[in-house]
Order: structure tokens, then sequence, then C-alpha cells
């Protein structure tokens, strides 16, 4: 069981607890069970295939829960469906077909943002890629694969998502734009206080952004710990490598 | 389960049918005989409605035209000249070569390079619509709305009609179950699921649809061609659109994509509408159609379908994973390494490989690329960079099929792409692989793998090989990524890393000489990727390939890259060895980050915190 660090009085952001998922006939997800404090930032690293976005399909309510429980914020959700997640306040950023290809960059964001402030929400995208106001027009599907993510990222944090679950967001960006991203990051956290779980391939930027870390191995955690210690490059790359 | 022994089961099944068939006027009244010899020519038609909707992904409303092909050949010949033996095959000739001249000609408006699944319903909907209206205006010579009736005809017993119409019918549902499960039958539903993927493999799809449509035409020829001579009566209804959708219903009822659903869907509607519009002569049709609307509603995929879920329904079991990775049906071998000049397609000359000429690429008014210059060996390893959004996939577009670019030549091993389709460029030795894992989600990965070696080894119409020779480089990819534990997983259930694996080693199955990989290790660890890139080293200089590879990791590409090239806003900015474009400013600027170590320098160090156990 991995607990939350930032301990407030309230209840955590997210508490999984001895969740197994899958796919028909296959349960890739056996007994996981974390804890996410408000402001907190966790990596799921793994090989591939360990079951690192079934963990998130899952706890968004797209794949069935075999067992366990979900609570976000103080609030079952172990048994919503995904539209009833996301209105909790969490922001599911997927790896693949995230984004509405045939709208524009801005009917995007408009069908993210619900409320009636999209200024704030424009705000935010300045702040997280300016690059993407000067192409509110264009049609998504038309971006670049790197643009489209970084699109996607900023349309998450533009929704005033309280959680954030991401999966593999740094995949097909150029290195600046992962630096990019570690500040866009940190800085939505120290602004709203958003609360994230990152799944990652990429080490250096996973333990960079992160509060802590946790190893995913065949469905379960095999082993979990603080990005700021000394060692835990080295103990992540032991279950990578094989 | 052996090959031979899975073809025995499948043609025991197919005798006890026939046994049934030959029982049938023994139990049966006469009425059930009459009414079902009907049912069971409808039944054929419904397959062939199945195969292309079932399998192939085309929603055809016009199978009742060929159907009407055969009937009407037989009306015509039997009524305006003696029935005579000759005649009756001439009928038949007649009838079959109608059904595929009409097919030929929509099969081809319908399947043209580039036309859409629903441009092609649209086609096969009005298809039915011309034939009725040409059968009304024809006068005494088709009987109009009346119809043909009165013409002579073989004179065979009830019984023995019953038979012919039955063993027909047990005949093609066998072939057609023989042949979808057969290694030729897979690349039907593969190309129902991607048929974008298939053209990049090499694969001509809209001859393989047009192919297709052909044999099913025939087989409704036939059927209509049987139903004339013992009907003998024609009626322009036999070729209309509401016949035409009543195969459609019947197929979704049954149990679409099962070829044995639809063919019982056909006999059990068909006979009981007759029943029951005997019986209930007002309200017959609104059962029906209650019926059909309950089924679709409680059975989404049909009958069929949910008479073999029911006793995995009842136990409602979940596996635990161990038990999806069967043991698979197909062994991978490793095909004989070939030198360089041996290797196929590899008329490679003294040219380059590759020869880029002034290509551009533009969507209205936005340039994407501009005046692209280049020329790469065989042997070279070229690697793309350049900030996101600079053009590097639309170059890798514009390379592999001819179509794409708005401007410009580019010149593969020779061979001038102009503006052929993907499958020609793979035929000159283009290999692509795509940004995001492109591959056949409900296919196993060695369904997958052999749909990759289709171009190669022509797969049987009949068989299942149970051996799949691949290429080492393929084989290596596979066996890195531990994908040949996982050969009989569908790969919609392999996570992401390893459908891109799985897609690296469906393009390097093809052999190509000109590879081009978008991000080939994109959600690999970083061990893979080593691995991947070892192999990639290996194909350029053993076996003399020009990849072009794009990839965001500077140090894999200082790793493995003979030459940079770096793109920068739709235009080459430079152009050089490794290390003179990885040092240069420019690169520095627009590309690269403050490096790894960077990021985790900037980080504040967290609150401490302690290890917790997992």
């Amino acid at each position: 069981m991995i607990t939350p660090h930032v301990d407030t009085h309230h209840a955590p952001a997210l508490e999984v607890a001895g969740l197994s998922s899958g796919y028909a006939g296959a349960v890739v997800v056996r007994e996981v069970s974390l804890a996410i404090g408000a402001g907190e930032i966790l990596a799921v690293l793994g090989k591939n295939g360990m079951g690192k976005s079934t963990l998130l399909k899952a706890m968004m309510g797209f794949l069935p829960k075999m067992a366990g429980s979900v609570t976000i914020a103080g609030t079952a959700a172990t048994r919503l469906s995904p539209h009833r997640v996301a209105r909790l306040g969490v922001g599911y950023v997927a790896q693949e077909k995230a984004l509405f290809q045939d709208l524009t960059v801005e009917e995007n964001l408009k069908l993210a943002v619900r409320g009636p402030d999209f200024a704030a929400a424009l705000a935010e995208v300045e702040a997280s890629f300016p690059f993407l106001l000067q192409r509110l027009k264009q049609r998504a599907g038309t971006l670049s694969g790197g643009e489209q993510k970084m699109l996607l990222m900023a349309r998450s944090l533009a929704t005033g998502a309280r959680l954030l679950l991401v999966d593999e967001i740094t995949e097909g960006l150029q290195p600046s734009v992962i630096d990019r991203l570690a500040g866009v990051i940190r800085s939505a956290r120290e602004r709203h206080g958003t609360t994230m779980l990152l799944v990652e391939q990429h080490l250096p930027f996973a333990l960079a952004v992160a509060d802590r870390w946790a190893v995913l191995d065949r469905g379960e955690i095999a082993e979990a710990g603080a990005s700021s210690e000394p060692d835990a490059r080295a103990r992540v790359l032991k279950h990578l490598s094989v | 389960m052996t090959e031979s022994r899975r073809l025995s089961l499948i043609l025991a099944a197919a005798v006890l049918a026939l046994a049934a068939i030959f029982a049938g006027p023994y139990v049966l009244d006469t009425y059930s005989v009459n009414v079902l010899t009907r049912s069971l020519l409808y039944a054929a038609v419904a397959l062939t409605v199945d195969l292309l909707w079932g399998y192939l992904g085309i929603l055809t409303f016009g199978q009742s035209v060929f159907f009407a092909c055969g009937a009407y050949a037989a009306g015509l010949v039997f009524t305006h000249m003696d029935f005579t033996p000759g005649n009756a095959a001439l009928a038949l000739a007649l009838g079959i070569g109608a059904a595929v001249f009409t097919a030929a000609i929509v099969g081809w408006l319908a399947f043209w390079h580039g036309a859409s699944a629903l441009y092609a319903s649209v086609i096969t909907l009005v298809l039915p619509i011309v034939a009725t209206q040409l059968l009304y205006s024809g006068g005494t010579f088709t009987g109009s709305s009346s119809g043909l009736s009165g013409f002579t005809s073989f004179d065979l017993s009830t019984e023995a009609w019953f038979w012919l119409a039955g063993s027909f019918l047990v005949a093609m549902t066998t072939l057609a179950y023989i042949f979808v499960q057969s290694d030729a039958g897979r690349l039907l539903v593969a190309v129902r699921e991607n048929e974008q993927r298939c053209k990049y493999l090499g694969l001509n799809t809209s001859r393989l649809k047009i192919r297709v449509y052909l044999a099913c035409a025939v087989i409704g020829a036939v059927a209509g061609y049987i139903y004339a001579a013992y009907a003998m009566v024609v009626a322009p209804e036999l070729a209309g659109f509401v016949f035409g959708t009543e195969l459609v219903i019947w197929t979704a009822l049954g149990g679409r994509g099962t070829l044995l659903g639809p063919v019982f869907g056909a006999l059990i509607v068909d006979y009981e509408s007759a029943q029951l519009s005997g019986n209930f002569p007002f309200i017959w049709q609104l059962i029906i159609g209650t019926v059909f609307v309950l089924v679709i509603v409680a059975f989404p995929r049909g009958l069929l379908p949910m008479v073999f879920d029911l006793p995995r329904r009842l136990l409602g079991l979940v596996r635990p994973r161990g038990d999806v990775a069967r043991p698979a049906r197909v062994a991978l071998a490793t095909l004989a390494t070939l030198d360089a000049a041996q290797t196929q397609g590899a008329e490679v000359g003294n040219g380059p490989a590759l020869a880029v000429t002034g290509v551009a690429k533009r969507f209205g008014s936005l340039t994407v690329l501009d005046g692209i210059d280049f020329k790469a060996r065989a042997g070279e390893l070229v690697s793309l960079v350049g900030p996101n959004g600079a053009g590097k996939t639309t170059l890798m577009r514009c390379i592999a099929d001819g179509a794409e670019r708005s401007a410009g030549t580019i010149i593969v091993n020779g061979h001038d792409i102009g503006s052929r389709p993907p499958e020609a460029c793979v035929a000159f030795g283009v290999g692509r692989k795509f940004q995001m894992a492109n591959v056949f989600e409900t296919l196993t990965v060695a369904e997958c793998l052999q749909i990759a070696r289709a171009r190669h080894a022509r797969p049987s119409l009949w068989r299942r090989a149970n051996i799949l020779p691949l290429p080492e480089a393929a084989m290596h990819v596979i066996a890195t990524t531990g994908l040949d534990r996982q050969l009989s997983t569908p790969a919609h259930l392999l996570s992401h890393g390893l459908k891109q694996a799985l897609e690296l080693s469906m393009v390097l199955a093809l052999e190509p000489r000109v590879l081009l990989l978008d991000e080939p290790t994109a959600g690999l660890t970083k061990t893979e990727r080593m691995q991947i890139g070892a192999i990639l080293i290996d194909l350029t200089k053993k076996q003399g390939l020009c990849v072009l590879l794009v990839e965001h990791d500077l140090d894999f590409v200082r790793e493995i890259s003979s030459r940079v090239i770096v793109l920068h806003q739709g235009r080459i900015v430079l152009d050089g060895s490794v290390e003179e474009v990885v040092a240069s400013e420019l690169v520095k600027q627009v590309y690269a980050g403050s490096g790894h170590a960077g990021i985790a320098h900037e980080t504040a160090p967290k609150t401490g915190g302690q290890e917790v156990p997992a």
C-alpha cells in the first residue's frame, strides 16, 4: 500500500484499495492499492504490458473492476461510469485517440471546458503551450503527433480538473518540449494544487516531476519510493531492464 | 488440432447436414418442403451477404440483383426459346455471365482506390432500384411488373428440387466456411479491420474486394437460376430493394460474421413468414417486426453468437491471465538470410535507394513541406529530427504514397512512384511504420504477422499454415520484446509499446529496401529501445537497407544514425554527420532541451518522504 505523504486532514485526492481489473478472461491489474494526497504527483513506471494503462482505465470506469475500490476525494467512485468519474473533477489524458480529430483546436478546448469562463481556459493554455492560441482554427487532426500531445495536455489543464490521470504524455515530444512540460506541470500544481498520476516511460522526466514513484510489475506494485531519494533512479531501473 | 483433422471435422459436419437434407421430405409435409426449397435458396444468398458484410465489412443491399440475374436468365430463355438441355446450360451461362458483368461494374465503381465504405453501400442500394426499373420497362420481353410464368422447366419431383437446393446450400456453406477460416479468409477480416494498413503491407485491397464480390455474385446467380427452374415463375421483386434488405436483416438476426447464423436466420424467418402469413394474414408482418426488434435489442450480435455464448454466460467465470496465453496455432520460423543482392526487390542498381527532389506539400494555403531535396543510399540510416510540427511525418507519408505530395518527384530503387497508391510503393520496396501503432486490433499477433507476409507467400484459400517463416530482423524484434510468448493474443489486448513492436515486425516482415520508421520505439523502455537500435544497425550495415527514422531521443539518434537531416518549418535546414548536427547551435536552439540532467536539476527536492513498502 502506498500512502500519501502530503498529509492533509482531508481525505486523499485518490485512494485505490485492492483493485483488480482487466479484459474479458484476463486479469491485468492485481490488487493494487495506492493513495495520493491532494496536490501530490505520483509517477507509475514499469515495463510494457505490466498494466499501467489498464490501471488508469479501470480507475476511470472504462474497464470493469473485478475487486477493490476507488475513492476520489472521499467520494466512492468504484461503480461510477466514466462521465460521472469525470464530473468528480478527474481529467483523463489518454494515450491514444484522445482528441476530436475533425474538430478545431478551439472546439476541442470548448468541449472539455464545460463552464462559461472560456477566457480563463485560454489564459491557462497561454501559460502552458501558447503556440496553440495561433492555431485555434486549425483542425486538430492536422496537428503533428507531438503538437496533438501538447494540445491534449493543455486541454486537460484548462478544464480545472482536481485530479489528472496522465498516460505517457512525453511520447513523441521533442526534448525541449519535455523540459517545458515539466515546468508546466509543476506550475499547475503550484497554482491550482492539482493532483496527478503520471504513467511514464521517460524516467528522468518522471523522477523530476513526481514526488513519489511506484513500479508496476505484472499488474502488481513491485516497489515504491520518493523521487528525492538518491537511489531512486537505480531502484526503478532494476525493474525496467530485462 | 491438426489441419487435416480440422478439415475432416468440417466435412463430417457437411455430410451430417446433407443427411438431414435427404431426410427432409420424409419427415416434412409437402407444403413445408415447397416453402423450404425457396428458403434454402434464399439462405445461399444470405450467405453471400454475410461474406461481404460480416467478413469484408461491406454492407450490401444489392445481392438480390444477382439472384434475379440467374432467375431471369432462366425465365427469359425458357419463355422465348424452347426448353432443351442445351438451352438450359445456355441460360445458366447467361445468368452467371450477367451477374459477373454487373458485379464487375459495381465492384469497380464501389471499391476503386479511395472509395469509402459508405459509398459502396450507396451504390449497392441504387443497384436493385435500377435493376427493377429495367425489368419494369422490358415490356413483353421481361413481362414487366407481372414477370414471366408458364414456361417449361426441368421435370423434377418436389423432393428432388428440395434435395438440389439443400445440397447447393450445404456445398456453398461448407466452401465458404473453409474459406473464411483459411489464411486467405483472414485477409478479409484484415481488410475490414484496417484497410489502410493492408495497403501499406502491399496488398491490393480493391482487387481482393472485387474478387470476393464476383464470387458472391456467381453464388447468387446460381441460386436464382435454381429458384426459377423450380418455381417456374420470375417477378421483378426478386431483383428488388425489399428482398435485398431482407437478406441483410436475416444476416443481422442470425449473427453476422458467423456464416451459419445468416443461413439459419434466412431459413427460419422465411419459413416462419410463410407459415404466419397463412395463419395471420393481417398481422404477421407486425409479429416478425417485433421479434426482430426484440432480438436486436437483447442480442445485438445475433442469435447464433448468443447460443454459443450461453454456456460461457451461465458459468460466468473470468479466467486468470495465464489462460490467455494459449498455445499458438502457428509456429514462427526464421527465413534463410539472404545477401543484400539476393533479397527480393533488390534491383537497386547504382542509383540511390531513395531520391527526393523538390517535394512540397500544401494543405490549401498552409505549406507543410517546401523544396525538400535529398538522396539516401542503401546502407544508410538517416535520422530525421526537428521540432514537433516540422513536417517529418508528412515527408514519410509523401514517400510511401504517391498521391500525397503537391509537387516534386520521389524515386525509390530507381522507380518513380508518380501518383501510385501505397501498395505500389510497397512493391518498389518501401515499408512504412506509422507514428501511432497501426495493427489489426481484433486479429491475433500471429495473424497480424501472417497478413504482413501475404504479399510474399500467397495465402491458401482453404488451408491454414502452421509454420510462419519470417525474416531474421522481424524475428529479432519479436524475441526482444517477448511478443513470441503472446502469439495467440488479440492485438487490442497488447500494451501500447508491444503494439509498436508488433507493427515494426510486420513492416520488417515485408523485407523492405527503404524503411520508413516514425518513432518506432515510442512507448518502449530504454533497454528495449537499445536492442531495437542494434537490430536497425544490423539491417543497414549487413543487409544494406536504407532506413529513414523519425526520432526524438537524441541519444538514440546519436547511437545508431549514419547521417542526420534536420527539418524545421517544412524545410531542410541541416544535413550532415551525427556530430555536426547534434553539436550545431541551431539544433540546440530549436530542438534539444536542457538535457535530462537539466530537468532533474531544476526540481527542488521534495519534502522528505520515507519509503513505504508496496
